[in-house]
């Protein structure tokens, strides 16, 4: 229902955003992923039609979003990477105002409101002022107001930064079901990349203003190598067993660990079962299995020969 | 647009610093400065000191025989002619004018020398004398002829001043203002008396009429100079608001909601308008309750002061608008940050806020008229003096004038649709 269509974006001679494509299937949820500086802000504001493109276009069910604002500004909720909100306020407040921004009539907005405060979990402290809310409720009503006016397609710009583990569960969950249960569209920035694992279908990884890879989480992580890691613990060492497996044709490398041994082998080999039959052959006692996939973190490390975050 | 002002009255409200700012500041200055200059500029007479010259080109016996020598032979009935006779002597205008200058409270600030033409003339350009007040040949015999006969033109008195627009010469001009109009009124009814028909009018040629009607008290002087002064403050904090909401992002979030860019602005410019026009009230009433600067009780007074606010609250918040177009377009508080900083005091100064401008060059009270507060001080003060709405309709015409060029220009530098440049 959404496109990016070879958006660049320049501010005062620099590119920021290079040649951008980007699609959202409805229903979908989508993470894009990048380090600080990667784009992804602007990439945002291109979307919500804040910032025109120096070029390339932006689509909503095929007509142009840069031409004709209203349109998508109707059907997205935008959730800021900083907290938009008025700090004087109550939370309540902020989101009444915000609301017949929208236009929603007093009565509609009231049920909204209490609806959205019920979504994030703020119900009890909603009359209470922004100021003296924690980093993690800011975060929960700056995404509230984003939810009041029903959007079809969420767009969230880092919405778990800087917060405690708890709170960035419950909201991680919370996007979770509203694109689960509610089929709302979701486009999820992030440079955790455990976030995105987590959420999204399709991820879009992107490095100075580039999109350098992207696809499903299966297809990214098939970009790295062909091999998995088997990490085998025994109660003691079995020298004799270890010896044969080191030997074993199916197996690329094998290397002692503390308690046991690590094993490289190709991806989808299902070596596990053969491995467990020679364990069971030497009698040997296994306290613990290991079987590592790459991550996409890893993903990344692989694309760019950086780490995501420092 | 009442979501607008409700949200932004609620921030302003909550924001303690910012009430301290608004209100108790410039409460605590009109206290301070109105009770220690009170001195300086009330009901001082002594500081007051006209030196006038008076040239008689009149003879004023000769005009009253001339008079009643018209009279008689104008064939008017034995009792009318012995009436006006009587008149003659008792509305002898230039006698009456000297009395009024003899009398004993006025002498004290008015210095009366008889003088040549000439001689008048080389003292009022030395400065010697601060204004030359010439009586015309024939002035008694025209000026009753048209008074009390209705027959030609009158006469006029030539009144001479060296410095235009200065308080000793606005106090000659004025003088010479009452008595003239006092005069007619009193000639209406003598000629009706004598059965003639209206009368004509003696005037006063070569001068203006200006300002001071009852003398200002120094606390009503600040409570209005330290109102205006802290009025142009809203716009500032609006601006500064504004640029918050801006840089937060809580601008971006009432674009997205489709919110018209220009209903922003004007939702900013109306809630500067309604709270600079509360600021101002609550000062004035503040100032009337606890200084007894102002009459509580007078309701038509009242009406008056508020409609100057409301003239005055509409400018401050036009100013508001242009501050905030600013702030957005160039995405910083440097405009409100030169208003507040650096502008308000020019303006306060120009505008007579902390003394008045009587000493000053002419450039700078021209200037100053033309600031809000400088034009909203006039208003103010000749409506405290009492004068009426006609004398307010210069001032609030300046008002106006800056408000709608203020709102014209806020309405051309507010970025359309995009809230981001280039
Ligand atoms: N208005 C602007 N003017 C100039 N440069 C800008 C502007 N906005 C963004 N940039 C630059 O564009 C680059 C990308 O910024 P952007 O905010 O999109 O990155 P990001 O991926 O969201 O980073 P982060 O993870 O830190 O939020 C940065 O180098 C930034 O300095
Ligand atoms: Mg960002």
């Amino acid at each position: 229902m959404l496109e990016v269509e070879n958006v660049s974006k320049s501010f005062k001679g620099r590119n920021v955003v290079e040649g951008m494509n980007l699609y959202l299937e409805k229903g979908e949820s989508i993470g894009l992923l990048g380090p600080n500086g990667a784009g992804k802000s602007t990439t945002i504001s291109i979307i919500s039609s804040l910032i025109k493109p120096s070029s390339g276009d932006v689509k909503l069910n095929g007509s142009s979003v840069i031409k004709k604002p209203a349109a998508i500004r109707k059907v997205i909720g935008i959730v800021p990477q900083d907290i938009a909100l008025y700090e004087e306020l109550s939370a309540y407040e902020n989101l009444l105002f915000f609301g017949q921004m929208y236009g929603m009539s007093k009565a509609g907005l009231a049920a909204k409101i209490q609806e959205v405060c019920r979504l994030v979990g703020l119900e009890d402290r909603q009359k209470d002022i922004v100021k003296t809310y924690s980093g993690g409720m800011k975060r929960r009503v700056n995404i509230a107001a984003a939810l009041l006016h029903d959007p079809e397609i969420l767009i969230m710009d880092e919405p778990t930064v800087g917060i405690d583990p708890q709170s960035r569960s419950y909201i991680l969950e919370m996007i979770r079901n509203l694109n689960i249960e509610r089929g709302m569209t979701v486009l999820y920035t992030s440079h955790y990349m455990e976030e995105v694992e987590r959420l999204c279908d399709r991820v879009y990884i992107m490095d100075h203003g580039k999109v350098i890879s992207s696809g499903t989480k299966e297809e990214l992580k098939n970009i790295l190598s062909a091999e998995e890691t088997i990490y085998i613990d025994f109660d003691r060492v079995y020298p004799a067993m270890y010896d044969e497996l080191q030997h074993h044709q199916d197996i690329l490398r094998a290397s002692e660990t503390e308690n046991g041994l690590k094993l490289i082998v190709p991806k989808g080999s299902r070596l596990l079962s053969r491995v467990f039959q020679i364990t069971e052959r030497h009698k040997a006692q296994v306290t613990n299995v290991n079987v590592s996939v790459p991550s996409l973190e890893d993903v990344f490390l692989h694309l760019t020969g950086r780490k995501l975050r420092d | 647009m009442r979501p607008f002002l409700i949200k932004d009255f609620k921030i302003m409200l909550r924001d303690r610093s910012e009430l301290v700012a608004l209100l108790l500041m410039p409460f605590i200055i009109m206290g301070i400065l109105g009770t220690a200059l009170s001195g300086v500029m009330e009901g001082d007479t002594s500081s007051i000191d006209i030196q006038l010259a008076v040239v008689e080109e009149d003879a004023q016996q000769e005009g009253i025989a001339a008079f009643q020598e018209q009279v008689r032979n104008s064939g008017v009935p034995p009792e009318a002619e012995e009436e006006l006779a009587a008149a003659a002597e008792h509305m002898n205008p230039a006698r009456l004018l000297n009395n009024m200058l003899e009398d004993p409270e006025l002498s004290e600030m008015i210095h009366v020398q008889t003088m040549e033409q000439s001689d008048a003339q080389a003292a009022v350009r030395a400065g010697d004398v601060d204004a030359v007040l010439t009586f015309p040949e024939h002035f008694t015999e025209d000026t009753l002829n048209a008074m009390l006969m209705n027959n030609g033109n009158g006469s006029e008195l030539e009144l001479l001043v060296s410095d235009e627009g200065s308080i000793n010469t606005t106090i000659m001009e004025d003088l010479l203002a009452g008595f003239t109009d006092n005069l007619n009124a009193e000639s209406a009814i003598a000629a009706a008396g004598a059965g003639g028909e209206e009368a004509a009018s003696i005037e006063i040629g070569g001068t203006e009429t200006l300002s001071q009607n009852e003398p200002v008290s120094a606390m009503q002087y600040y409570s209005i100079g330290m109102a205006v002064m802290f009025v142009l403050y809203v716009a500032g904090t609006i601006a500064s608001k504004a640029f918050v909401e801006k840089q937060q992002q809580v601008y971006n979030r009432i674009i997205l909601s489709g919110t018209k860019t220009w209903k922003y602005l004007a939702g900013k410019i109306i809630s500067t308008a309604v709270i600079a026009f509360v600021q101002l009230t609550i000062l004035f009433i503040l100032s009337a309750l606890v200084f007894r600067t102002f009459e509580l009780t007078s309701f038509s007074f009242w009406i008056g002061m508020l409609g100057i606010s409301a003239v005055l609250a509409v400018c401050v918040g036009c100013i508001g608008g242009l501050l905030t177009s600013l702030s957005i377009r160039t995405e910083s508080d440097t405009a409100s940050g030169v208003f507040t900083g650096v502008i308000v005091t020019l303006f306060a100064f120009a505008g007579g806020s902390f003394f008045p401008l009587d000493g000053m060059p002419a450039f700078i009270s021209a200037f100053g008229s033309w600031t809000p507060n400088g034009a909203a001080m006039n208003a103010y003060i000749r409506w405290v003096q009492g004068f009426g709405w006609s004398e307010l309709a210069w001032p609030i015409m300046q008002i106006s004038l800056v408000s709608i060029a203020a709102a014209i220009i806020s309405f051309l530098v507010f970025p359309r649709r995009r809230s981001v440049s280039s």
